[in-house]
């Protein structure tokens, strides 16, 4: 038994050995504002300068409510510091018009708020990849028609470039294709309330949680 | 013969040029009335003459050529490049003539209108190096740089360059420095590379010009040339009365201006304010490089006329001519008031891809729009330490403009909320590019929550029994909201809000309106 535990415990020392959690050590997330789901993401929050999935079956049952909380502290990290501008939260491509006096009550500072409607895929992946590269951008948060590997992986290294948050809405349909980001997380709502299952967690582990909001 | 004095100092009946206490002698100064000595020596005036600018206005070319005029309905050569000359082409010839000597020669028909574009942005580029440039005749430029000496690096740096950018725009030049402008310009015309900087050495120094340079009308430089009377040394030995009665007193004035004698006041050239230039190709183009390179040089103009203006400028456009068919147009928009060239070229790069061009391209013209006083912005200390953890790319109104120049202005927008009850009329859109102070918001409202996804317009639901269906029959959560206002212009509400669910666990702003039927709308989603 010793001698096993031993030998478990040399072959977790090669290096050539790679395991998903260790990705976590070192990673800050940004606070949800959920406990609940901060328990269950790497560093403790969002994963910040990359791509966050959210699947969500249609629009209104809780995507923005999910994230505002953090959206809310980004937009305000700024204001209280002198000499550095407040970044700002980008909207590409919002599929209804997100309603400024409710987003006020959530906390988010209007005045820095980029609302983009681009007329095409190409104009609205292009948008989005201009926002979070350019680094003035805290989030960026977008509804693509479409979204392959390639692009996918594109938003990614934008995020990382310009220290940006991308998140990125898409319908369940979008499950089964492969994604470069670090965070998928579905939505879906039933009798019981809304269901949050983590399909993909870089550095965590998947989950399902009921009831959050 | 009626004698019309102009000032009671220029003639004085009696007066002799050669006596020594009246003449025009430069040495000799004269007796009565006198401008203190202190304004004239103070002044230093610049002039650049430019002999070949017939030629040097319609740009570089490597062939040799020629630029006619129609005189008596032959066109005759007006003036020839060094290579034409060196073919035995000779001002006066008649084009066909000129044409059998060097079959090979290009023909310009003269152009006033390009001559004077010419000397304006020569006038333009020279404002740099000081604020009172002249164009004081066709191809002269004055200017008076006793105030920018210092600033240049002394007298010799400044002319050095000038003279190296007048060249380097393709301009030959031949530059004469004196206190006057008269004398100035007379020693430019002459070649004389003189540079004269105190009063009491103009007089040596004109006396042996010959009258040629004077640029007076032919009939009086004939009618001079038949007295024998050849330099300017010889004109001023003659009496001054008889002199203004045969020459006219101007001629008198003129000789006591550039002596410094009389006060020789200019106007300063002031350039539009408004920036438009051109460019010419001699064919069509419709290389894409070769149109981005001249919008290039036009942009970089643009920056000059804006930077000796401290000035920047929000809008651009940009005309493409073809040969046949109207101008193709393209403007730009920029957040703020700018000025550097090279931010408009990375817009303009944008723009330029999806620019469809119908036809080549024979001239392009940049005209800019209103102008606006640069403000500089205040750098940051270098010790906030925290200042350098995002790196930026581009600044947010960079990244506006980016995004406006692919999309569309209308499609990139911001946010602001307006104090009104009615949730529709609560907030408003507006504008990234521009108006910066803007941003004012109406306070947070507490209380009821709002919706975060709102809908353009109201839905009408349909309803089962009396309950309100959305994929499911609704629950009311909380409510209701009464909300009637607005009357006052005749957009008024009278509604009942009220926080719903449905089974699907989605949660929907609906309303009744209080005095018409009873039926519910929806109107947004608490997302």
């Amino acid at each position: 038994m010793r001698r096993d535990s031993s030998s478990l415990d040399k072959l977790l020392e090669n290096p050539r050995l790679w395991r998903g959690h260790s990705q976590a050590r070192g990673m800050t997330g940004l606070a949800s504002g959920y406990d609940a789901l901060d328990r269950h993401l790497p560093g403790g929050g969002w994963p910040q300068h990359a791509l966050t999935e959210i699947l969500v079956e249609h629009y209104g049952i809780g995507e923005l409510r999910l994230l505002m909380p953090a959206l809310a502290q980004l937009s305000t990290e700024g204001s209280s510091v002198d000499f550095v501008e407040p970044r700002w939260i980008a909207w590409v491509a919002p599929p209804l018009q997100p309603y400024p006096p409710a987003l006020q009550q959530w906390g988010l500072d209007l005045s820095h708020m980029l609302i983009v409607h681009p007329k095409s895929g190409s104009d609205m992946l292009w948008s989005a990849e201009q926002a979070l590269s350019s680094g003035t951008c805290a989030a960026v948060l977008l509804w693509p028609d479409v979204l392959d590997d390639q692009a996918s992986r594109r938003l990614q290294l934008a995020a990382e470039k310009g220290r940006s948050w991308a998140i990125a809405f898409r319908p369940l349909a979008a499950r089964s294709q492969p994604s470069a980001a670090a965070l998928r997380i579905e939505l879906q709502s039933g009798q019981t309330g809304m269901r949050l299952s983590i399909l993909k967690s870089r550095g965590g582990s998947p989950a399902v949680l009921h009831n959050i909001l | 013969m009626r004698v019309v004095s102009p000032t009671p100092s220029a003639i004085r009946p009696g007066e002799h040029l050669s006596n020594p206490q009246h003449a025009l002698a430069l040495d000799e100064p004269v007796a009565k009335p006198r401008i203190s000595t202190a304004t004239v020596t103070t002044r230093l005036w610049f002039c650049a003459y430019l002999p070949n600018l017939l030629l040097e206005a319609s740009g570089p070319a490597a062939a040799a050529r020629v630029v006619v005029e129609a005189q008596q309905g032959i066109h005759r050569v007006l003036l020839a490049c060094p290579k034409a000359e060196a073919a035995g082409i000779m001002p006066g010839q008649s084009s066909s003539a000129a044409l059998a000597l060097l079959p090979t020669l290009r023909i310009e028909e003269r152009s006033r209108l390009r001559e004077q574009q010419a000397i304006e942005a020569l006038a333009t580029w020279l404002e740099q190096f000081t604020s009172v440039v002249c164009i004081a005749g066709p191809d002269v430029l004055l200017l008076e740089i006793a105030g920018s000496l210092r600033l240049y690096g002394g007298l010799r740096s400044l002319r050095q360059q000038i003279a190296a950018g007048l060249k380097q725009q393709g301009f030959e030049a031949s530059l004469a420095i004196a206190p006057t402008p008269l004398a100035a310009t007379w020693l430019a015309r002459a070649g004389r590379r003189s540079c004269i900087r105190e009063s009491s050495n103009l007089a040596a120094a004109l006396r042996t010009l010959p009258l040629a340079c004077l640029d007076w009308p032919a009939a009086i430089s004939a009618s001079i040339a038949g007295m024998g009377v050849t330099s300017v040394g010889d004109c001023l030995r003659l009496p001054r009365e008889g002199f203004a009665r045969r020459f006219g007193s101007q001629r008198l004035i003129e000789l006591d201006r550039a002596l410094g004698r009389l006060p020789d006041p200019r106007t300063a050239w002031r350039a539009p304010e408004k920036f438009c230039a051109d460019h010419e190709m001699t064919e069509e183009q419709s290389d894409r490089k070769v149109l981005l390179a001249i919008c290039h040089e036009l942009l970089l103009s643009l920056e000059r006329f804006l930077l000796t203006r401290q000035l920047g400028t929000q809008r651009l456009l940009f005309n493409f001519f073809h040969l046949r068919g109207p101008a193709t147009q393209l403007s730009l928009g920029c957040a703020g008031f700018e000025s550097r060239a090279d931010h408009w070229l990375d817009l303009l790069r944008i723009h330029f891809e999806r620019l469809t061009l119908p036809e080549p391209v024979i001239a392009v013209r940049l005209y800019g729009g209103r102008n606006q006083a640069l403000q500089a912005e205040s750098g940051r200390l270098a010790f906030h330490g925290k200042v350098s953890e995002p790196r930026l790319r581009y600044s947010m109104s960079q990244l506006a403009e980016r995004l406006a120049a692919r999309i569309g202005h209308q499609s990139v927008q911001g946010v602001m909320t307006v104090a009104e009850h009615r949730p529709h009329l609560a907030w408003c859109l507006r504008s990234l590019l521009g108006d910066k102070a803007a941003t004012r918001q109406s306070a947070i409202r507490r209380g009821w929550r709002r919706p975060l996804w709102m809908l353009p317009e109201p839905t009408l639901l349909s309803a089962e029994r009396g309950y309100p269906l959305h994929r499911g029959r609704l629950t009311l959560l909380e409510g209701p909201e009464r909300l009637e206002t607005g009357w006052w212009d005749g957009d008024g509400i009278a509604r009942d809000y009220y926080t719903a669910v449905n089974p699907h666990g989605t949660r929907l702003w609906v309303y009744q309106n209080r005095n018409r039927a009873a039926a519910w709308y929806l109107h947004g989603f608490f997302g």
